[in-house]
């Protein structure tokens, strides 16, 4: 990769208490790129979003974005910054309606007017929906919202934690489009962290293999080895 | 008869609006607030100094908020912000700040009970019965404070982000939220509310330094029997506002002075989540 | 010699207390004398409120209320019914009587499994503020606002009831030092910082706060009964709110569960006020709402540990004291007691197990047994409820619908620590134990279901079964008994998890992720124990996992949750290669692949 590093780490070392859960993680994302990082449950993948956003600290290491130091940087300055986070689990606002998730999405209000529009050829139903309370979705709708609102922000990277967990088939496909709308209008690059090995390699360009907290792998998506020399670390 | 149900109606919706401050730092800060009470009392002494100064008494609440907004923001930045983590301490540390306030009053005005004037003297005229017009006009006051509080929190950008605190603060400033900022605010408007409360109320009673006291206690059991929701904390002040009324009326009004705190504790052993809804 | 020491150490105190008392009226001008035996009888008072809200983590606003009751128990019976001997000790009794009546029923309000700790604060709260409203109910009978004054009573000279008072004070102090540093002490500490780990480990933890409330009332009462007996006035502020609060400030100023720091702040504020009311009237009063706030900020821990650290290394330094002392228990192994014997082919069984949020369902109908020898793995994504079937299964209130059999018996909706007398033990996700408490403590509270806890002294020896030793020396904590648990490997915080519900004898283990975060080893060293604990004490152990090559490796049979419904069940082979399951765990939906 000869492109600058949009987004990057060095030798992270974090988790919670006396309990370390990455060893040492260093990872960089090109302006425009998708990153995967592949592991199974427990691995670190979540840690490793929320010590990137500052929401868990550092404790050894380094986080670099848009060309500055952000280690110990509060979560709500990255967002500002212009990183977007999906997290695994209570990722919208329940008994907010859609619109108002949406527009916390935004930066503004006035942003949020001016963009909202562009949903139309995304995600229609979400439009569709603006005055229903969040928590009355389905599981599906609920991840449009998610990328939806994140759309809004027009950020500079997505943090994407399990986007495709508990989804059927036809929905992972949307999803991946999703996330290639969202490169392709505004050229965001995008780290997810994913079980499902076939949507990540269907919409990275490379990947990472995380495994008890540390990177064991790298490669390229489109390699055609890829698939099988993944699967072995992932298998059930 | 009327007279005991427009009783029951003035004094359930100043029960609610003294509690109102109370009830949006806790909904937004977790946090009980016990310094409620000396803010009450603040409130109370800055209606005396408006009216003492010759200045409209319509205008003591106003001036009590922006005081009260202010001093508040202090008190977050330095007493309350250390304890986000302990909050069973900031009750404590609250309460401290409580007597703190009480006494600097009582060495700048003395102990004794003291007047501030009514903005709004005699009584109303309303079909067979004559009844307070400051009474009724704070009970209008307070009806408008509470739709104001409710257009803040559902209306405006501020309202959306400290909903957004409220309910999932990691993902708030996952958002970008600045939930500190949204704190501060927040306490600034709580202690606000409370002292332009203390001033609404004062010209009904009187001034002294622990004036908000009982205030506190009753306040504190309605927020944590209606839980955080402006239509809830209405409906307990009414419940049990009017319950007070009527024991204060029919039974004794010694016994009326603790029915709030007994009929919440009541309420919450069997309904932990008490009146809230929504 | 070690066991002996805390007790040691009280009787000298206490000694020296004594003889400090008797001398002092001889060195004292009556002024002060008159002031100390107030402050004694209020430092007694504060000293419960240290007992329950330092060492047990009740914040309690309303001790006063039983001071209250015990000084209007006394003015009430000599200004209206009659005055000597017998109607004084009888009006002790009745003022004691009725605090701890009053004491337990607060507790009953109070203390429920779930409650939440500012519920116990609310109902404290009530307490003194109903308290008052009656005391100006009683109109002529109690004196209303102006209470009661100038009623026969014992017109002893100041000495005599300094040293009743200052005798009270040492008396009632020495016995909760003794029990504050025994067994039973430490359970009070760990009900602090961890109730609800408690409760799981078979601890009844609202009784035990309900008794500490009732003692703490009855001791509360007499010293109300001394100090109205003394000064021959009550008003009702005795009772009230703000004396509550007061002596919350006292035992924060003092230093919260030091017992001798609160004694001393309320003694220490108390006579300060009393010396500079006069000069600076409201001065004081401000400065001690200052220093409050100050100490709630920056030193939650108050100046006795302060001070008490400074002594020390004096003492230290003159070779007076010895290092602090830690209790040490050595360890015996037990045989397994009644519950492994128990001839119950299937210990665990859920009938239609139904778990409702609102109108999210989390666990849906789930229906399966545990056998005896056996471990039963349960696996799925996140989500598919399976902590939630764990909390179901060892907390009666917890489910929606259905049925849990525990050895046979049917749960019905017991509180966690009737579960566990049932046989179960469960360990959980988060490895936070109880901070300050060593290891070789928290074993012994381990124990408390079976062997219970020594209220006035420590013991010596743990009696542990074989499979907890065995987790012991696998983890090597056996040499870390004194060790403070917060400064345990994360391994070792694990580890001792384990040991702690292997030392309840259950008959059937939850365990929940109990390799989360360990390494390689140290996950080969836990599966073979539970092999072992399967295989040669019958245990039936349910298990939470994500590691699946831990799952395959160990597992007798594997049950497979999927969004709160019991997807499959079957041996190891069959649930691995089932192609169900590994859509499944590729994210895909269960209805789309069967």
């Amino acid at each position: 990769m000869t492109r600058v590093p949009l987004l990057s780490a060095e030798g992270l070392v974090s988790g919670y208490g006396g309990a370390m859960v990455l060893h040492g993680v260093s990872f960089s994302l090109a302006e425009g790129e998708i990153l995967a990082i592949l592991g199974k449950n427990g691995m670190g993948k979540s840690t490793l979003l929320k010590t990137i956003m500052g929401f868990v600290a550092a404790r050894e290491g380094a986080i670099s974005f848009a060309g500055q130091d952000s280690t110990g940087r509060s979560p709500h300055l990255m967002a500002r910054d212009g990183i977007a986070y999906a997290p695994q689990e209570f990722t919208i606002f329940q008994d907010l309606t859609v619109e108002e998730n949406l527009r916390l999405g935004a930066p503004s209000d006035t942003v949020f007017n001016a963009r909202v529009d562009r949903l139309e050829n995304v995600f229609p139903r979400m439009l569709e929906r603006l005055k229903q309370r969040a928590g009355t979705l389905s599981g599906g709708e609920q991840k449009m919202l998610l990328m939806s609102r994140a759309l809004l922000a027009e950020p500079k990277v997505m943090l994407i934690d399990e986007i495709s967990e508990g989804l059927q088939p036809t929905m992972i496909a949307r999803m991946a489009e999703a996330l290639s709308t969202a490169r392709e209008t505004f050229g965001c690059a995008i780290l997810i962290v994913e079980q499902h090995l076939a949507f990540a390699l269907k919409v990275a360009d490379r990947y990472a293999v995380l495994k008890l907290g540390e990177i064991v792998e790298e490669g390229a998506a489109g390699d055609p080895s890829a698939a099988s020399a993944l699967a072995e670390h992932l298998k059930v | 008869m009327a007279i005991l149900v427009l009783d029951m109606l003035t004094t359930s919706l100043i029960l609610f609006v003294v509690a109102a401050g109370l009830m949006i730092i806790l909904g937004v800060m977790k946090l009980i607030n016990f310094a409620h009470g000396a803010f009450l009392t603040v409130g109370g002494y800055t209606a005396m100094l408006t009216t003492d100064a010759g200045v409209s008494p319509w205008l003591s609440g106003p001036l009590a908020l922006i005081f009260g907004f202010f001093g508040g923001l202090l008190i977050e930045r330095f007493i309350v912000r250390p304890l986000y983590d302990r909050p069973l301490d900031a009750i404590l540390a609250t309460w401290g700040l409580g007597i703190v306030i009480g006494q600097l009053i009582t060495l700048g005005f003395g102990r004794e009970v003291q007047f501030a004037a009514s903005p709004l003297e005699g009584t109303l005229t309303l079909g067979a019965i004559d009844y307070s017009a400051y009474r009724l006009a704070v009970s209008g006051i307070a009806l408008a404070i509470g739709a104001g509080l409710t257009a803040l929190l559902y209306l405006t950008r501020f309202g959306l982000n400290a909903r957004a605190v409220i309910m999932n603060e990691t993902l708030a400033r996952g958002l970008g939220i600045d939930s500190a900022r949204v704190r501060a605010f927040t306490f600034g408007l709580g202690a606000g509310l409370a002292c332009a409360a203390g001033a609404l109320i004062t010209p009904l009673l009187s001034v002294d330094p622990n004036m908000g006291l009982p205030w506190l206690v009753n306040s504190f059991m309605l927020v944590l029997v209606s839980g955080v929701s402006i239509p809830s904390l209405l409906l307990a002040s009414l419940l049990l506002g009017s319950a007070q009324v009527l024991v204060s009326t029919f039974v004794s009004p010694i016994l009326g002075g603790m029915t709030i705190v007994v009929l919440a504790a009541a309420i919450l052993r069997i309904n932990p989540r008490g009146l809230s809804f929504g | 010699m070690s066991r002996r020491r805390p007790l040691r150490t009280a009787l000298i105190g206490a000694f020296v207390a004594l003889a400090v008392i008797a001398a002092g009226p001889f060195v004292l001008d009556t002024y002060t004398t008159n002031i100390l035996i107030r402050a004694f009888f209020l430092a007694a008072l504060a000293m419960t409120v240290d007992v329950l809200w330092g060492y047990t983590g009740i914040l309690t606003f309303g001790q006063s209320a039983f001071f209250g009751i015990g000084a209007y128990a006394c003015a009430l019976t000599f200004t209206h019914y009659g005055f000597g001997p017998g109607w004084a000790i009888g009006a002790l009794l009745a003022g004691m009587g009725t605090a701890m009546v009053v004491a337990a029923l607060i507790g009953w309000l109070a203390f429920y499994h779930g409650a939440s700790p500012l519920y116990a604060s609310i109902i404290t709260l009530a307490l003194p503020i109903v308290f008052v409203q009656l005391i100006f109910a009683g109109g002529r009978f109690t004196g209303s606002s102006s209470g009661l004054s100038a009623f026969p009573t014992y017109y002893w000279a100041f000495e005599t009831w300094f040293w009743i008072a200052g005798t009270y004070l040492v008396l009632v102090a020495t016995v909760a030092w003794i029990f504050v540093k025994s067994d039973f002490g430490r359970l009070l500490v760990a009900i602090r910082e961890n109730e609800d780990r408690c409760a799981y480990l078979g601890i009844p933890v609202s009784g035990v706060k309900i008794t500490l409330m009732v003692a703490a009332g009855a001791i509360g009462a007499g010293a109300g009964f001394g100090y109205s007996a003394f000064t021959n006035v009550v008003a009702p502020e005795l009772g009230g709110f703000l004396l509550g609060t007061e002596l919350l400030i006292w035992t924060a100023l003092g230093g919260r569960g030091t017992l001798l720091g609160p004694i001393f702040g309320a003694i220490g504020i108390d006579v300060t006020a009393s010396y500079l009311t006069g000069a600076l009237p409201f001065l004081w009063t401000l400065l001690v709402g200052i220093a409050f706030i100050v100490v709630i900020v920056f030193l939650p821990e108050g100046l006795a540990p302060i001070i008490g650290r400074r002594l020390r290394a004096a003492g230290q330094a003159l070779n007076l004291v010895g290092a602090p002392h830690v209790s040490s228990y050595s360890v015996k192994a037990i045989n397994p007691g009644s519950h492994a014997s128990e001839d119950v082919e299937v210990p665990l069984r859920t009938e239609g197990l139904q778990r409702h949020y609102g109108s999210l369902k989390v666990l849906d109908g789930i229906s399966l047994e545990a056998r005896k020898a056996e471990i039963l793995s349960i696996v799925g994504p996140n989500g598919a409820g399976k902590t939630t079937f764990m909390r179901c299964v060892s907390d009666g209130g917890e489910r929606s619908g259905g049925k849990v059999f525990i050895n046979g018996a049917e749960i019905g909706r017991f509180a966690p620590h009737r579960v566990a007398k049932l046989g179960v033990g469960r360990s959980f996700q988060n490895t936070n134990l109880f901070d300050t408490l060593t290891v070789g403590e928290c074993l012994m509270l381990a124990r408390f279901k079976t062997d219970g806890a020594q209220k006035f002294s420590r013991r010596e020896s743990l009696d542990l079964p074989e499979p907890a030793l065995a987790i012991l020396r696998a983890t090597e904590l056996a040499d870390a008994m004194t060790l403070e648990t917060r400064n345990l490997s994360h391994g070792m915080k694990r580890g001792l998890e384990l040991a702690m519900v292997l030392a309840t004898e259950p008959s059937v283990l939850l365990l929940d992720e109990p390799t989360a975060g360990l390494t390689k080893a140290e996950r080969t060293a836990i599966g073979d124990v539970l092999v072992k604990l399967a295989n040669d004490h019958r245990l039936c152990i349910v298990l939470i996992e994500h590691d699946l090559d831990f799952v395959r490796d160990i597992s007798s049979r594997i049950v497979v949750l999927h969004q709160g419904a019991l997807l499959m069940q079957g041996t190891v082979e069959e649930v691995i290669n089932s192609d169900l399951v590994k859509a499944v765990y590729a994210g895909e939906d269960a209805e789309s692949v069967k």
